[in-house]
């Protein structure tokens, strides 16, 4: 069964290196392009992941973690932040809201990768077989 | 005082998250450019102490030479006299910036981008691509990204592991914008960090014939331009502090 996950950033070059990242693993991503389509994405498919940006119009990335973190049925999904800010301000906030991880942007592939499977678990996809 | 419990706590979460603290003496130089009554000896003591801020600031300070023979203003002590500390908070500001350029492309693209002078590469002529991305606050100012059309496609190709001619402009568009976001995301830590309050506007990306860029009022310009293979790119940064 494939992991769900869901990539939350209104920039489309970061979601489509987000898909290149896991590509090789059994998952199914799912996208949404700011906090508010990002609710309605997670209560709709119930990710097991989240990899949410920070700053992104109409709902930016910690109302939307905030609101996630209210969400009884939403809580519990584990969220790893995917942004270029690292102030210390907003580490405290996010930190103190109960992000699981934080990776500061820019960033490899991998170390999404390795941070992302300290929250789920991560199958490699079959390679296919050459007939 | 109150404060310290928190930087604690930052620093453990830093540690946690693997997150990298600024160079030292730019941390160091922010704080300092935050401080409206902070005496400029402080300052030149920090800059002086930095090989690379120094020839820096002396580069902002002589903006019309095309090299150092060309200087009017020889020391820090006379840069930061004569231009005032603005050209420091400049300073503060294009590290952060350069550092995170130069790490997205090693991390992001691999490929080695070089930090050169600005009259070293070919002047930019007629259309090219310009972004711009704005922030507000106790630090107001923009940060201007340009380069060819050429250059933005192959950053934006290798960025995404696509062919050049599998690129359509909304792609090239967006990867610039991000280009810029993750430059002007690290130093705006460094600005608030050091109580230089700032808020980031979304990025703006398009094609222009304009060279110029505009100055906010009683602000100053730094200059920056950088250099990968064919790849050349230009870095404007204006800024005005206390704009509150």
């Amino acid at each position: 069964m494939a992991t769900k996950i869901l990539s939350v950033d209104d920039s489309r070059t970061i979601r489509l290196i987000v898909g290149k990242a896991f590509r090789p693993y059994n998952v199914t991503l799912v996208e949404a392009a700011n906090g508010e389509e990002g609710l309605v994405v997670a209560a709709r498919e119930k990710p097991e992941l989240i990899i949410l940006d920070v700053t992104m119009p109409v709902m930016d990335g910690v109302t939307m973690l905030a609101k996630l973190k209210e969400d009884p049925e939403l809580k519990a999904i584990p969220v790893i932040m995917l942004t270029a800010e690292s102030g210390r301000e907003n580490v405290l906030q996010i930190a103190r809201l109960g992000v699981r991880d934080y990776l500061v942007k820019p960033f490899k592939e991998d170390q999404l990768i390795e941070k992302a499977m300290r929250c789920v678990t991560l199958e490699k996809r079959p390679v296919p077989t050459p007939v | 005082m109150a404060a310290a419990p928190d930087i604690n706590q930052y620093k453990e979460y830093a540690r946690r998250y693997g997150i990298a603290a600024a160079p030292e003496s730019v941390s160091r130089l922010t704080q300092l450019v935050a401080r409206q009554d902070c005496c400029t000896d402080e300052i030149v003591r920090v800059i002086e102490k930095d090989p690379g801020l120094s020839s820096r600031l002396l580069r902002v300070a002589n903006p019309g030479a095309s090299d150092e023979s060309e200087y009017t203003v020889g020391t820090v002590d006379e840069a930061l006299m004569r231009n005032g500390i603005g050209c420091a908070l400049l300073l503060a500001m294009g590290t952060p910036l350069s550092l995170a350029l130069i790490k997205t492309f090693q991390t992001m693209l691999s490929l080695k981008l070089e930090s050169v002078d600005v009259h070293q590469l070919d002047t930019l002529r007629d259309t090219h691509m310009r972004g711009s991305i704005g922030f507000a606050g106790k630090v107001t100012g923009h940060v201007y990204l340009r380069m060819s059309s050429d250059s933005g496609k192959a950053i934006a190709a290798n960025i995404l592991g696509l062919e050049p001619a599998e690129l359509g402009n909304d792609e090239i568009r967006d990867a610039a914008g991000e280009l810029l976001n993750i430059m002007t995301g690290n130093f705006k830590s460094n600005l608030c960090d050091a109580g230089l309050d700032c808020k980031l506007q979304p990025p703006k990306v398009g094609m222009t014939d304009d060279l110029s860029t505009p100055v906010e009022p009683g602000g100053g310009l730094e200059r920056l331009a950088f250099c990968a293979g064919p790849i050349q790119i230009f870095v404007d940064v204006t800024a005005n502090p206390w704009n509150d």
